[in-house]
């Protein structure tokens, strides 16, 4: 027997926290080179990331999908097993109001917007959460959007 | 890596216009680990290649974010500023596993002029593998200056 979902509606996922690290920030930019972000460069006179500057664009996901993964529980606000089942992204939208600053926190707010079951291949749940990722300042809106899961049954 | 360009200004875009495209890779399964980290994420299907051949997958799969920096990376390439991106719309269409190559592209959808000089561009936007297979897809937008 499979969960019914659909009473997920609306439910409001816990607020979550997220610091743009700058270890984070480097770490990324030792994987994806951004010619405008340049990592720290140690040297002397070197510049790039570090506190106070701007993340790249590119790393918003990261904070998104990260930000987002920390509003829920999988089992208890999904009704899934992680262990076991399996779960992809969907869709995802963002609204960009502001850029992303290295050392920041912000906070990420989320609820389940819609629950629907769809059949490709096989049959799985689609799972809709709304979110805000605003900074430490009240009003500071940083992203907005939507993202899915699909959650296989 | 991208390589900086010129960049086009509002004046120069025009619907149904091609962007550039841009090849990324090969994709490098050690990258994973930075990126795991990253995430807080260490689900073994990226990081363990038998995990995911007992699933039926031919090799670990490369993270979904990940492929979206690329594809970020790519259309803020285009712009004077790359935090004059206004919004992004994207679908996973599939997986990417190592040594794969991703090609991004996209066209152009919609010019909205502003008052104030350049205007905000739509654009469709995708990423194929090296087998012309649809990984995302979807619209980005973002502010252009004018030339004048």
């Amino acid at each position: 027997m499979t969960a019914d979902r659909t009473a997920l509606i609306g439910r409001q996922l816990r607020t979550a926290t997220y610091t743009v690290s700058e270890v984070d920030v480097k770490d990324f930019l030792g994987v994806v080179a951004e010619p405008d972000f340049a990592p720290l460069d140690d040297t002397e006179g070197g510049a790039g990331v570090g506190a106070g500057l701007l993340a790249p664009p590119s790393f918003a996901p990261f904070v998104a999908v990260l930000g987002l993964l920390k509003t829920f529980d999988w089992q208890d606000d999904f009704l899934f097993d992680y262990r076991n089942g399996t779960a992809m992204f969907g869709e995802q939208a963002i609204e960009f109001h502001r850029p992303l600053v290295v050392g920041e926190s912000v906070s990420i707010a989320a609820a389940i917007s819609d629950v629907y079951e769809k059949q490709g291949k096989s049959r799985f749940d689609v799972i809709e959460v709304t979110f805000k990722i605003a900074g430490e300042r009240e009003g500071d809106l940083l992203m907005s959007g939507q993202q899915s899961y699909i959650l296989f049954k | 890596m991208i390589e900086r360009m010129d960049k086009p200004y509002f004046e120069d875009y025009a619907v149904d216009m091609p962007l550039p495209s841009i090849d990324f890779g090969p994709m490098d399964r050690f990258d994973y680990i930075p990126i795991a980290l990253i995430l807080r994420d260490t689900n073994p299907l990226h990081l363990d290649r038998v995990y995911a051949q007992e699933r039926g997958l031919h090799d670990v799969v490369q993270q979904g974010p990940l492929n979206q920096a690329y594809l970020y990376s790519y259309f803020t390439s285009l712009l004077h500023n790359p935090w004059d991106l206004v919004g992004t719309k994207m679908r996973f269409a599939a997986n990417v596993f190592p040594e794969d190559t991703l090609s991004c592209g996209g066209e152009v959808l919609a010019l909205e002029p502003s008052e104030r000089g350049g205007g905000v561009i739509t654009c469709a936007v995708w990423q194929r593998n090296q087998k012309g297979e649809v990984i995302l897809k979807g619209e980005a937008s973002a502010r252009i200056p004018s030339r004048s």
